[in-house]
């Protein structure tokens, strides 16, 4: 047996975990978590297993699962240096998280529930990423859509997170559709599914005319999916769900998705698709990091921040640079899942407040969630020698060759990151406790009446303090993971599969000054990007009692602050004519077909039926003289004609 | 003709298997566990009958054979090992089934007689030969007639049996007279060579009626209309286990050798072994023959299968009535005559069966506690018996035709083939279409079932109920069997479609 059969293993060790909960160990939470977290950190080492013995060289294992005429759909999986990337990120930070969860989750009552989804939605993502061919691809995107749609809405008591769930799963859909079509153009010119005939088949120039439609299409599926604009307004909503999952789902993996999607199928996009690509990508990057600026919830601002480096990453794909994109995805994967598990470690020790202006001096309290937070920050902000910094560059750099105006766009972006990253860090974990101590005559506080003052009294007695090993030890891991994830060679291995010709530094030091040579104008743009806001954040947030800026921006800030009015203005659009259709499909449906045409088949049927019975008389007599009659009739019929 | 009795006892050897556990079966609860208690009984002998028919199923995996003995009495080849092991699967289920059931003192007997069917059944499935044919089908018949008799006590399992034996002998006269036509108008009894001899007479009415007498005499055994009206009162009246057996074993065995004669007997310029089916215009004549026979009758199969079971409030006689209907969906595979549809007959005629027998299974569990099966006594039954009621979720589903369950792909499968056959002029759409909408009709009754599981409430003072584990297990194994066949498909129709290429069809 060859060492890729473990994949088969990493693939449906959590579907076991996810089945054996659900049937059997829900009521035990100590062996459904044992289960769970057991089943993800063995598909890890199973992984670095595979990769060890194996390498990263290209390999398909595949077994056929279903034929009909032409059409043949494998069940397989494709290795390669993208999927086994994918797969240790998937595993790697899906682990950490998982153990996190056990602490996070210690005292839910859905416990077992929760690490059955967990599991199930691992399996989901696993399958995407292995998959060798669009069909299986495209279902487990659906598997994705619906174990995130449980995960989301796992407090599904709460009607914010029931809504959120819905909003994801319907928005998402909606780039389904595309993807769907644009799977179907392919395999009618095509006629292959299968990733590997199909890039070695030059598609573009089989589909012809329909190749930039095509591409674009299945594009949809990575909007959808990795929350693009202008279907990015479930990502935001998606933060009612329970912290880890918002790790799991919303920073490492599942929003991952559709980028990864799109370096896996790279080859069917034109240039005129990719250019497209690009600028959703830009503007969604833009859009997401303004929004970041006005908002206030600690979890929604790490929303934000993550749609605006999606954006980054799919610009990348757009430049012509999947391998920049998958880079940032990897590093981001690191320091945006140690961002959010920082921020639920902060939101457990405050009694789940998620307001950063009800937060404020956690840094003597908070050591390690702090200094890991930071870390995050500064990888994110993109500080050489951080990962961020990297990755960041890359597709900058991508940007500064191919398109000026993205590149501009792409280094305002850079400040703006560095410029909200800092305002929470300066307003959460630096400057006074505004929690704790006594009441704030804030005008802001002191509209907060009735339950809100006795919530505020609770929170007053007590004193935030560090969380537990099992939520901290993952933080620390993931720090590490985010200090040197840009230079342990993870740009080269995603360049030697997608730009085999060109040069990639090799080597602790390359790799170090590999920017400033290679591309010293987008490195320094980034730097100095940097250096623009996080002087921006300190002038206007270090010791600041509210936020200076709707006073200085005025209605920008607002606008910003109610994320450019996306969900008002859908409501009144989209929504509106969505219940308007919905309202006359139910009523055709009520009258029309209900009353009018099932009514009559349903009668007519019922009718049929009662009148056939009756010819079951029990009747042995009977039932030989019709016997006779049907050979009399049969006979008739065939030979009368 | 020189007949080596070894050989032949070597290439039967499956069913030489059979036969030895259905004695064995008898004597060991003759002589030894007479006096133990019945459970015990049904154990330990159920589990002689398992083994004899693993040992027959382990048998044929290593020893595959590909032999035609004496000119098509007795033909082996992989196509037919296959349906055999399906065979023998069904026949292993329906033991298991059994094993908590109370309707009868004698064990031996019983088992024997399921045996003995099964042997039966793949005599039948290896006949080339219309008198081989004739005397399988006999074999199996009668095991079943009193099989269906053997709840003593209950006066409906003896109506259930006379009804079904008076009508059988009926169809089997029928049958007969189509089969003595058909000899004396070609001289032969091998399929093979009477194709050889029909080639260049023509469609005369003479073979028509033959045909008809045929098709009629199949028609009573996979309980098509309008031979079909034995099916309910046989099926509800006849203990559950044999009920089970009827309509998934019996209904295989019947399909596969339907299937046969209609495209051996009748495809014409057949030479041993080698078919050229397309092509030939003599053919083109035997089709336009029966198919119109088939059709009819699998167009009031249908029609008449989904709306009677619409009014049903016994389990049973529903369970019944969606068989005539499944009967007309696979007799649309049965016309399509292509080695590709006899895959799929095949694949769905035993994922079928599979199926009927864990629907069977727990209608038999519901009746043992609640002694009727109306639709009533499974209200509630979520509550009262959380894996008995998954199962049954996922057989009502498969049997609906739901994906990834194994009926969705069966159906699929027998559809496909359907309208490739029928490709250049679409000659079969119609009838696709006509068992699409009324697979839409059966939702309505499947559903039905599920809705008392499910959403009903429990009737009062209803405690949980008891399934013993071993029924639990197998009941689970049945369903992951539909479940399997349903995701990868592949597992059985890549098997089927490799050996029909092997077969030669």
């Amino acid at each position: 047996m060859k060492v890729e059969a473990l994949t088969w293993l990493v693939l449906f060790l959590p579907l076991l975990a996810a089945g054996i909960i659900t049937l059997f160990t829900l009521r035990n939470k100590a062996v459904s978590a044992t289960l769970s977290i057991g089943a993800i950190v063995t598909g890890f080492v199973l992984t670095l297993a595979v990769i060890k013995f194996g390498g990263w060289d290209a390999r398909e294992l595949s077994v056929n699962w279903l034929s009909i005429g032409s059409l043949n759909v494998d069940f397989g999986l494709k290795l390669d240096a993208l999927s086994l990337m994918m797969l240790l990120i998937v595993t790697g930070v899906g682990s950490a998280i998982h153990i996190y969860s056990y602490g996070y989750m210690r005292d839910d009552p859905g416990f077992s529930r929760f690490f059955a989804c967990m599991s199930l939605f691992t399996f989901s993502m696993l399958g995407i990423v292995l998959a060798n061919n669009f069909l299986q691809m495209f279902i487990f995107w659906e598997l994705v859509g619906v174990s995130s749609y449980l995960l989301i809405g796992f407090w599904f008591e709460k009607p914010s997170a029931a809504d959120a769930a819905k909003k994801a799963f319907i928005t998402n859909r909606l780039g389904d559709l595309g993807f769907i079509l644009g799977i179907l153009i392919i395999f009618t010119a095509l006629g292959s599914l299968n990733f590997t005939v199909l890039e070695s088949g030059n598609s573009i120039a089989a589909l012809g005319g329909m190749a930039t439609l095509g591409g674009l299409l299945v594009f949809c599926g990575a909007i959808g999916k990795s929350a693009q604009f202008p279907l990015h307004v479930w990502l935001p909503d998606a933060m009612e769900g329970p912290t880890p999952v918002s790790a799991l789902i919303h920073a490492a993996t599942m929003v991952a998705a559709g980028v990864y999607m799109l370096c896996r199928v790279f080859f069917i996009f034109t240039p005129d698709a990719l250019t497209v690509i690009s600028w959703i990508g830009g503007i969604t990057a833009l859009l997401a990091a303004l929004i970041a600026v006005q908002q206030n919830d600690i979890k929604r601002i790490l929303a934000y921040s993550t749609l605006s480096q999606l954006g980054y990453m799919v610009m990348g794909v757009g430049l012509t640079a999947p391998e920049a994109g998958m880079f940032h995805l990897t590093t981001h994967a690191f320091f945006k899942a140690l961002l959010f598990l920082g921020a639920g470690s902060v939101i457990i020790a405050l009694h789940h407040e998620q307001d950063i202006w009800k937060m404020g001096g956690l840094r003597k309290k908070m050591p390690v969630t702090f200094w890991t937070f930071m870390v995050g920050t500064l990888a994110l902000a993109g500080v050489w020698p951080l990962s961020g910094f990297f990755s960041k560059d890359a597709i900058l750099a991508a940007a500064h060759e191919n398109n000026l105006l993205l590149f501009i766009l792409g280094v305002a972006v850079a400040a703006l990151t560095t410029f909200y990253m800092f305002r929470l860090v300066f307003v959460a974990f630096l400057g006074d406790r505004r929690t704790g101590v006594a009441p704030v005559s804030d005008s802001k506080e002191a509209a907060q009446a009735g339950d809100e003052s006795m919530r505020q009294a609770r929170r007053l007695s007590y004193e935030p303090h560090e969380s537990p090993g099992v939520v901290i030890w993952p933080l620390r891991i993931l720090a590490v993971a985010s200090v040197v994830g840009g230079v342990i060679g993870i740009e080269a291995l995603f360049g030697g599969m997608f730009k085999p010709d060109a040069a990639h530094p090799h080597g602790l030091l390359a790799q170090l000054v590999y920017p400033f040579q290679h591309a010293p104008v987008a490195a320094l743009s980034g730097l100095a990007a940097f250096a623009v806001g996080l002087f921006a954040a300190w002038k206007l947030y270090a010791n600041a009692k509210t936020d200076p800026l709707p006073d200085k921006l005025g209605a920008l800030s607002r606008a910003m602050a109610n994320r450019f009015y996306f969900d008002e203005i859908y409501e009144a659009t989209v929504i509106r004519i969505h219940d308007a259709i919905a309202a006359i499909a139910d009523w055709i449906d009520r009258w029309i077909i209900e009353g009018f045409c099932i009514g009559l088949v349903r009668g007519g049927t019922d009718l049929t039926g009662r009148a056939l019975r009756l010819v079951q008389t029990g009747n042995l007599q009977t039932y030989a003289f019709l016997f006779v009659l049907g050979v009399a009739v049969v006979l008739w019929f065939v030979l009368g004609k | 003709m020189n007949v080596s009795y070894l050989e032949l006892l070597k290439l039967a050897a499956p069913e030489t298997i059979v036969v030895l556990t259905a004695l064995a079966a008898l004597v060991v609860d003759l002589t030894s566990t007479r006096d133990l208690e019945a459970r015990f009984r049904f154990i330990i002998n159920g589990m002689i009958a398992c083994a004899g028919c693993v040992a027959a199923i382990v048998w044929m995996l290593v020893m595959p054979a590909h032999a035609n003995a004496l000119e098509g009495m007795f033909v082996v080849d992989p196509l037919t090992q296959v349906v055999k092991i399906a065979l023998l699967g069904l026949t292993l289920f329906t033991v298991l089934i059994s094993m908590d059931s109370t309707f009868t003192e004698h064990i031996g007997e019983y088992l024997a007689l399921i045996l003995l069917a099964a042997v039966g059944m793949m005599f039948l499935v290896s006949a080339e030969d219309i008198l081989m044919i004739f005397i399988s089908l006999e074999l199996t018949s009668l095991s079943l007639y009193i099989l269906a008799a053997f709840n003593k006590r209950d006066v409906n399992s003896a109506e259930a049996a006379l009804k079904y034996f008076l009508f059988g002998g009926m169809a089997a006269a029928f049958t007969l007279f189509g089969l003595s036509l058909l000899y004396g108008l070609s001289g032969a009894t091998n399929l093979g060579q009477i194709a050889a001899a029909l080639e260049d007479k023509g469609l005369d009415p003479l073979l028509i009626v033959a045909m008809v007498m045929i098709v009629l005499g199949f028609g009573f055994k996979v309980a098509a209309v309008p031979f079909h009206l034995w099916a309910p009162d046989a099926y509800q009246g006849a203990p559950t286990p044999s009920a089970a057996f009827i309509a998934s074993g019996s209904k295989v065995a019947s399909f596969f050798i339907f299937a046969k004669v209609m495209m051996i007997g009748f495809t014409g310029g057949e030479t041993n072994g080698v078919h050229e089916i397309a092509g030939s215009a003599a053919w083109q004549q035997f089709v336009s023959g029966w198919t119109p026979v088939v059709a009819v009758v699998a167009v009031l199969s249908m029609l008449l299968g989904n709306l009677v079971a619409i009014v049903q409030s016994s389990v049973k006689r529903l369970i019944a009535y969606s068989a005539i209907a499944h009967a007309g969906y696979m007799l649309i595979g049965v016309m399509a005559h292509s080695g590709e549809a006899v895959a799929s007959l095949v694949y769905y005629a035993v994922t079928y069966g599979l199926t009927t027998i864990g629907a069977f299974g727990v209608v038999a569990v519901v009746e043992a506690r609640s002694k009727d099966d109306q639709l009533a006594s499974f209200a509630g039954l979520s509550r009262r018996a959380p894996v008995v009621s998954l199962c049954m979720m996922i057989f009502m589903l498969s049997l609906a035709g739901i994906p990834p369950l194994a009926g969705f792909f069966g159906k699929f499968y027998v559809f496909a083939a359907a309208l490739k056959t029928g490709a250049p002029n679409l000659g079969l759409l119609w009838l696709v279409i006509l068992a699409i909408a009324m697979s839409a009709v059966s939702f309505y009754y499947y559903l039905q079932v599920l809705k008392q599981i499910y959403v009903a409430d429990m009737p009062a003072g209803a405690e949980e109920l008891r399934v013993p584990v071993l029924g639990q297990v197998v009941l689970g194994l049945i369903a992951v069997g539909v479940i399997l066949l349903g995701c990868a498909p592949n597992l059985l129709v890549g098997v089927l479609q490799a050996s029909i290429k092997a077969a030669g069809l």
